[in-house]
């Protein structure tokens, strides 16, 4: 999943539709992210690239609405509801999934598992 | 400031030349302030106050003399900052005054209140490596093809009445963020404390086809009068009194001078503040037709950490004897030091000088319960204070005792001050937040010290290799310790300060007596903007300084030290 700054970014994706949980006042998707072109990447255990700024999924809460959508841990977000996230603050990511007047959210995802199906298959 | 937001652009634009006593039409105060205001009270903002006048008419004089556009850039800074601290002053000269003025005439309504309120203790505030992500676009490149845009870039802080800068720094579509490596502080602020950003932007090149004619007129008459003459010209209005005289040849700072204009700012308050990285969003001031519009993102980073006083310095001490588990006549006698978050109990007075560890700690947090008691039967110390904790599911009392009615009060009392003072700092009584002291400031380096070596001088005919050696000997070497030469033909100047000094210019003529062979004539104004000196001061964590100042990509100068992770 690296990328060339510049050139149109292509990857293999998973849409996942989550619909929120009320608990409460608020309405929660069940899972957690990091990144950002504001974080430092280094630091992310799930990329492969380590200069990669995008949001990932670090933990997904059991039987929570992420899970049930089938998200998966180490998953890296790049869209949600049409809106980029590859190209986000951490704080802008965050907003983003969490809008008051949305009830689902629609996720475009990619993972490591999905590029290699795929090229197996194409393969084979 | 109360009272209209002036701007420091609005004040430059009115009032560039004239002493201070003509203050502009427009001010912060209903009234003109006239002499007699300076002189009546508060010493202490008086001398800021001069000090800062004495400044200006410094860098108006280096202004006026300056010939290169980046020491033009850095006087003008200068300026603008000397302004608006300025301004600042005044401002709460004025305040002060008028408050003074009303006790005197009378009760206002408001003063039938408690006589004593508490207050909050002050706090530290520190922001460090800030940082503005710039987004070039296509357009950018198909603008300019070939010549380098530049701008010259700083940042102005204001917390109520400090005013503090940063370094300028040099812009060009090179860079992918624009960088401070300052390390701002501020002492005595209090929690609701305003922290003001302003982002300046001006441009390194002439803004030629963008000025209106008058003033291209005015520029073409001071470079055909030349320079001596110019000069006279200039003071002549100075002495005239500025706006009297006729539109053509009001100047700008500086005839033909840079002028920086407001790009963005934002207001950041205890809200803000976390013992980590954080974007904030900037509202932006430029429109795009303006010369000086930057592409800014619209945020920025920054690390901005608080340490109140209750967290760092002790709020109360003195002897107390602790009751062991439970039993009341078994007690151990300690001295206490109330400091931040925890209650330490050393075993004697000098442990605390010595770094011994305490015998004990107890914590003291927002959900721990305070009780006062006195103890019925005749016990020494019948003044008791009971502090409980909960952990968990059980509860941890511990009790002490006081030797007086009068010290169990001041103890109650520093306690009651520390939790109002924890509800009113908030996040920033969880933990110590560190703040690095910054590395004394060398003067900011405009010109890089990357740049071609054949850029970067005109050697004489005659010269031999010595010249050549001293130059590179100049580049590694010592960098501007002494104060430039040319500021001694301002003899009656004081020595000007660090902070304001308006600094370099380039390396050579900081040894311009010694060089047999004269002044270098030309300096590359093409030079690759070069990242900070590796002994500025280096914070929290280290910045990789191994990367080269020309790395393209998104991969900033000061990369962001954590990985946050966020629940959603």
């Amino acid at each position: 999943m690296s990328y060339v700054p510049g050139q149109p970014v292509t990857a293999v994706v998973q849409r996942v539709e989550i619909h929120k949980l009320r608990q409460g006042e608020n309405l929660i998707l069940g899972f957690s992210i990091g990144g950002g072109i504001d974080q430092d990447p280094s630091q992310n255990p799930f990329s492969e690239d380590k200069t990669d700024k995008g949001i990932y999924v670090t933990r997904v809460s059991e039987g929570g609405p992420a899970e049930i959508a089938g998200l998966q841990i180490g998953d890296k977000i790049m869209q949600v509801n049409g809106w980029d996230m590859t190209m986000v603050t951490h704080d802008q990511a965050r907003k983003r999934l969490t809008k008051r007047s949305e009830e689902v959210v629609r996720l475009l995802v990619t993972r490591q598992s999905l590029q290699k199906a795929v090229q197996q298959s194409m393969l084979s | 400031m109360r009272g209209s937001r002036l701007t420091i652009w609005d004040y430059f634009s009115h009032s560039s030349f004239q002493p201070p006593f003509l203050w502009p039409k427009r001010s912060t105060a209903s009234t003109v302030p006239s002499l007699a205001h300076y002189f009546a009270q508060d010493t202490e903002l008086q001398r800021k106050l001069d000090h800062e006048i004495r400044m200006r008419e410094g860098a108006c004089k280096l202004l006026a003399a300056c010939s290169q556009r980046e020491q033009a850039l850095e006087a003008t800074k200068s300026l603008l900052v000397c302004n608006s601290r300025i301004l600042n002053y005044m401002g709460e000269l004025q305040r002060r005054k008028e408050a003074q003025v009303l006790k005197k005439t009378g009760r206002r309504p408001s003063d039938s209140g408690p006589p004593t309120e508490r207050s909050p203790c002050r706090g530290q505030i520190c922001i460090s490596d800030l940082r503005i992500p710039l987004m070039w676009k296509d357009t950018e490149y198909f603008k300019n093809k070939g010549d380098l845009h530049r701008w010259a870039v700083f940042l102005l802080l204001q917390i109520g009445e400090h005013i503090q800068d940063t370094e300028m720094i040099l812009v060009d579509r090179t860079l992918t963020d624009i960088s401070f490596q300052n390390n701002v502080l501020f002492a005595e602020a209090g929690p609701d404390f305003e922290l003001r950003l302003e982002l300046y932007g001006a441009c390194v090149e002439e803004e030629g086809a963008l000025a209106g004619a008058p003033k291209r007129l005015a520029t073409k008459l001071s470079s055909s009068l030349g320079r001596s003459s110019g000069r006279r010209v200039r003071a002549s209005l100075e002495t005239a009194g500025g706006s009297g005289s006729s539109p053509i040849l009001l100047p700008t700072p500086a005839v033909g001078g840079p002028r920086y204009h407001l790009l963005a700012h934002t207001t950041l308050t205890l809200a803000a503040v976390q013992d980590g990285f954080r974007t904030h969003d900037l509202t932006l001031a430029t429109p795009e037709e303006s010369p000086a519009w930057l592409p800014l993102y619209g945020s920025m980073c920054c690390r901005l950490v608080a340490q109140p006083l209750c967290m760092t310095q002790p709020t109360a001490s003195g002897t107390l004897r602790v009751q062991q588990a439970g039993e009341p006549r078994d007690w151990v006698q300690v001295h206490g030091v109330l400091k931040g978050t925890n209650l330490f109990c050393y075993r004697q007075p000098e442990d605390t000088d010595t770094g011994d560890e305490p015998l004990f700690t107890i914590a003291i947090n927002k959900e721990t319960q305070v009780r006062a008691g006195e103890l019925d039967q005749a016990a020494s110390w019948p003044f008791t204070l009971s502090i409980s904790n909960r952990y968990g599911e059980e509860e941890v009392t511990h009790t002490l005792q006081a030797e007086s009615r009068g010290a169990l009060q001041s103890w109650m009392e520093a306690l009651w001050q520390l939790f109002f003072d924890m509800s009113q700092w908030k996040q920033c009584c969880d933990e110590i937040m560190k703040i690095e002291t910054p590395a004394p400031r060398k003067p900011p380096q405009v010109l890089a010290k990357q740049g071609s070596l054949y850029h970067e001088m005109a050697i004489e005919p005659l010269d031999d290799i010595a010249a050549v050696t001293d130059i590179l000997a100049q580049r590694e070497g010592a960098r501007l310790e002494t104060p430039p030469p040319w500021l001694a033909v301002f003899t009656d100047q004081p020595a000007l300060p660090g902070p304001c000094s308006p600094a370099s210019v380039a390396p050579a003529p900081a040894r311009i007596h010694s060089l047999p062979w004269g002044r270098p004539r030309t300096f590359s104004l093409d030079a690759v903007p070069s990242d900070h000196s590796p002994g500025a001061s280096r914070l929290v964590a280290p910045l990789p300084l191994q990367r080269s100042p020309r790395s393209r990509g998104l991969c900033s100068k000061g990369p962001p030290h954590t990985w946050l992770q966020s629940p959603v």
